[in-house]
């Protein structure tokens, strides 16, 4: 069993190439046993592919990753024997119903679909277990492979786009259900494009765009990397902000001023606000949205307005 | 009803088949081409080709397979014996494939809903699988007809047989259409579907081989041969193709319209709420998934061996001299009803080399859509992964082998001088030459997914070599390609353990370059 301060997963390096395309490109990425991790990108940035690779099922050309400490491609079931998966497009067998299907994945695994908590499980996630393979709609589906995987005490689980076909009130579920395996020290590294999702379940983020990280850390760590939304009405004449160092983005209409202020020009911004007098103040951290799209807007030296 | 957007449906349809349609295409074509072509200087005069009819016309087995020749002194009939009935059993498969694949199989798999949503209607789908379909049928026929024509034969006869192929184009789309509204499940319903023309080919079996040759005007593989293509024609018998296919397409658009998109007239079953404790793996996975198609071909393999087994070695007519002559040269009846026993045999070990590419080509599909992944991130090796379909396919088609040889032997019954064993013995002596092909349709899929289905490429390849490789008088070495080349000619000729021996670790060597490569490829 591995120290519990050794990490998960460790990936240095990885690259991965189909044909000419680089799908991973000296990615980076490491996951802390028992935090959840979220593995941010847009379609293509090359998560499925490093879920994969971390799976052992593509052979990947340069760099290394290692899971619980082995290796994926050479040590794959002694690594699966310890994780749940569950794929972005949960394809299933169309003649094996879903509780069939739930079983066989549990057994597979090595685990005991009667002594787990498939039962609890079916009920909360509301799904028919009698249906065939082919009958099950996307979110159904999806269900399937969530219940398999929940229902026994993995020590990992890898989770492509968990929740693309479920609805808001699923979700909740499955976050409660997240929250349970964390409680009992299970390490979760969940891919996703749905930002709030990510905010509300991870440690920490892995950002990645075109097959490299592009920010790791915790979320507390990337906010004081960013800058706060700062919208003020005023009672006098709206202060000229531009020239304040650290202040960006401003729009100025009526008495109301917009800006966004990096952490360091926060106190001399808010100074100039207060000598016009201020009637309305809101702050806002970025959320992960802004975070999102600042990583992905900024070509690596584009300068700001 | 509305048909909007059949144009579109039609080009795509176009576009996504055009290569196996064409392979289809060249294929039988080919065997049209070589047969219209050969006959004239197998056979060059009047009095030989009567002997060659009169000797099929003789023996119910041949009979029961082709057909008889109506027309004992036409060249055309004589050179399309295999084509006329038989043949036109691959070209209603073909167009089971291609009108199941644009209707039921689109729909079980998603796509049908995504273009349902765009400007296309429910009927359409259906109407653009028919079209397909018909319009597939209707080229075929001219192009054999073409083909027959350049090879030699009459133009007024050859237009004939290529409708007579269109015309079981037509009612196979009609068929299959049918078939395809019954089941939500693609499998089943490509089995209603070959099922029923199972029947029709069995009809006219039993109508051609009895007294009872009415039944063989029941089935459109019986008028395929009283419409007298290259005789005097009734041409009249193409309109029962044309009227049976419009009413199956009928009946097809009333269910169409009286179910859900994706689900089935027959309602489907609720399935266990748990899984059985012996699914506990992927080799059960895979029992477990082909069980039913295995029970399938086990009954069908089961009821051709009984059949053939009990028609082949019977003969009434031989009071013709020709016959008598024949029987004499190859030496003695005896001899003859081994040597049609061997040709049935070695139909089925072609036959049965398809379950093994079907079960291939069904690990392909799990890869690429993403089932084998879930099972290989679970604690399940690559191996097992492999084992699983090398145990359903080759040993499951090894199975079939061995249930051909023992229905034949029933079937043959004591009318014969081999033994049980012996018969048995017989079928299961094509093993190493079906286990090669089946292992370079294992190669195939183990060198990329994509290529799983290249295996139904070989099967084709190598059964068609014999038959135009033998017509054209290709060389001995192409015709040695073929695995199947190298199996005993059972029971006529004795068992030689080298031949088998070497195909058997040909085979194996296949396997082992395919497990190198699949162990090390990316999956998916």
């Amino acid at each position: 069993m591995a120290d519990t301060h050794d990490p998960a997963i460790s990936v240095r390096g990885l690259v991965k190439s189909f044909g000419s395309a680089r799908a991973l490109d000296g990615l980076d990425l490491e996951v802390q046993t028992g935090e959840v991790h979220g593995f941010l990108g847009p379609n293509g940035a090359g998560k499925s592919t490093t879920l994969r690779s971390l799976l052992g099922l593509l052979r990947t050309d340069a760099g290394s990753a290692t899971v619980f400490g082995l290796d994926p491609w050479r040590d794959a079931v002694a690594i699966h024997r310890r994780l749940a998966y569950v794929p972005g497009d949960v394809a299933l067998w169309p003649n094996l119903s879903g509780g069939e299907t739930i079983d066989l994945l549990v057994r597979m695994r090595g685990g005991d679909p009667v002594a787990s908590r498939r039962a609890e499980l079916l009920e909360r996630f509301d799904l028919d277990p009698t249906k065939k393979g082919r009958a099950y709609s996307k979110g159904n589906r999806q269900k399937v492979a969530l219940v398999a995987a929940f229902a026994a005490d993995s020590e990992l689980l890898v989770l492509d786009e968990p929740t693309s076909g479920l609805d808001p009130l699923m979700e909740q579920v499955f976050n409660e259900c997240v929250a349970e395996h964390t409680g009992r020290g299970a390490t979760v590294l969940l891919s996703s494009h749905i930002l709030s999702e990510v905010e509300r379940l991870a440690d920490r983020v892995t950002i990645i765009r075109a097959g490299r990280a592009v920010e790791t850390g915790t979320l507390e760590e990337m906010r004081h990397l960013h800058r706060n939304r700062i919208r003020a009405v005023v009672a006098g004449v709206v202060p000229d902000l531009t020239a304040v160092p650290g202040v960006h983005d401003v729009t100025v209409e009526g008495r109301e001023v917009s800006c966004t202020v990096d952490p360091e020009g926060l106190s001399a911004a808010l100074d100039a606000l207060t000598l016009a007098g201020v009637e309305a103040l809101t702050s806002a951290p970025p959320t992960l949205e802004e975070l999102f799209l600042d990583v992905y807007r900024s070509e690596p030296d584009a300068v700001r307005p | 009803m509305t048909t909007t957007g059949v144009g579109p449906l039609l080009r795509l349809a176009a576009r996504r088949d055009r290569v196996m349609v064409a392979v289809w295409f060249v294929v039988l074509l080919a065997v049209c081409f070589a047969s219209a072509t050969s006959t004239g200087s197998l056979y060059p005069t009047t009095a030989e080709r009567v002997k060659a009819a009169e000797a099929i016309n003789a023996s119910p087995g041949i009979v029961a397979l082709y057909g008889p020749i109506l027309d004992v002194r036409s060249e055309g009939e004589l050179a399309m014996t295999k084509m006329t009935v038989l043949y036109a059993v691959l070209v209603a498969i073909m167009v089971l494939f291609v009108v199941r694949r644009h209707t039921r199989v689109e729909e079980e798999g998603g796509q049908s809903e995504l273009l349902a949503g765009t400007a296309v209607t429910r009927a359409a789908l259906l109407a653009s699988g028919v079209a397909f379909g018909s319009l597939v049928s209707l080229a075929l026929g001219v192009l054999a007809a073409a083909v027959d024509v350049a090879g030699g034969l009459p133009a007024g006869g050859s237009v004939a047989f290529g409708a007579s192929w269109a015309g079981i184009g037509l009612v196979a789309t009609g068929l299959t259409a049918v078939a395809c509204q019954l089941s939500a499940s693609a499998r089943t319903c490509a089995a209603i579907a070959a099922v029923a023309m199972g029947a029709l080919f069995v009809l006219r079996m039993v109508g051609d081989t009895t007294d009872a040759s009415w039944l063989s005007w029941l089935t459109p593989f019986g008028w395929s041969t009283r419409l007298r293509a290259f005789g005097e024609t009734r041409w009249w018998l193409l309109l029962p193709y044309a009227g049976t296919a419009l009413v199956l397409v009928g009946v097809a658009v009333a269910l169409n319209v009286r179910r859900d998109l994706g689900s089935g007239l027959l309602a489907a079953r609720p399935g266990p709420a748990t899984g059985s404790p012996r699914l506990s793996g992927v080799v059960a996975l895979a029992l477990r998934v082909h069980t039913p198609m295995l029970l399938g071909w086990t009954l069908g393999v089961g009821v051709l061996g009984v059949v053939f087994g009990a028609i082949t070695p019977s003969f009434d007519a031989f009071d013709s001299a020709g016959i008598q002559d024949l029987l004499r040269r190859i030496g003695g009846e005896g001899a003859l009803r081994d040597m049609l026993l061997g040709a049935v045999i070695s139909v089925v070990s072609v036959i049965v080399t398809c379950f093994a590419v079907a079960v291939v080509g069904h690990s392909a599909g799990d890869e690429h859509d993403g089932r084998t992944e879930q099972v290989l991130a679970t604690a399940t090796s690559r191996a097992r992964a492999f084992l699983a379909t090398l145990t359903v396919g080759v040993l499951g088609a090894t199975w079939l082998l061995l249930v051909s040889g023992v229905a034949l032997a029933v079937g043959v019954g004591g009318d014969t001088r081999h033994s049980f064993g012996r018969l048995v013995g017989s079928a299961l002596a094509q093993a190493p030459a079906m286990w090669v092909v089946a292992a370079l349709a294992v190669l195939c899929f183990a060198w990329r997914s994509r290529w799983g289905l290249l295996g139904w490429g070989m099967v084709v390849l190598f059964a068609t070599l014999g038959q135009i490789g033998e017509l054209l008088g290709l060389p001995g070495w192409v015709l040695d390609l073929s695995p199947y080349s190298h199996a005993p000619r059972m029971p006529l000729e004795d068992f030689r353990p080298a031949p088998a021996l070497v195909l058997t670790v040909i085979a194996l060597g296949l396997l082992a370059v395919s497990w190198a490569r699949y162990r090390s490829r990316d999956i998916g």
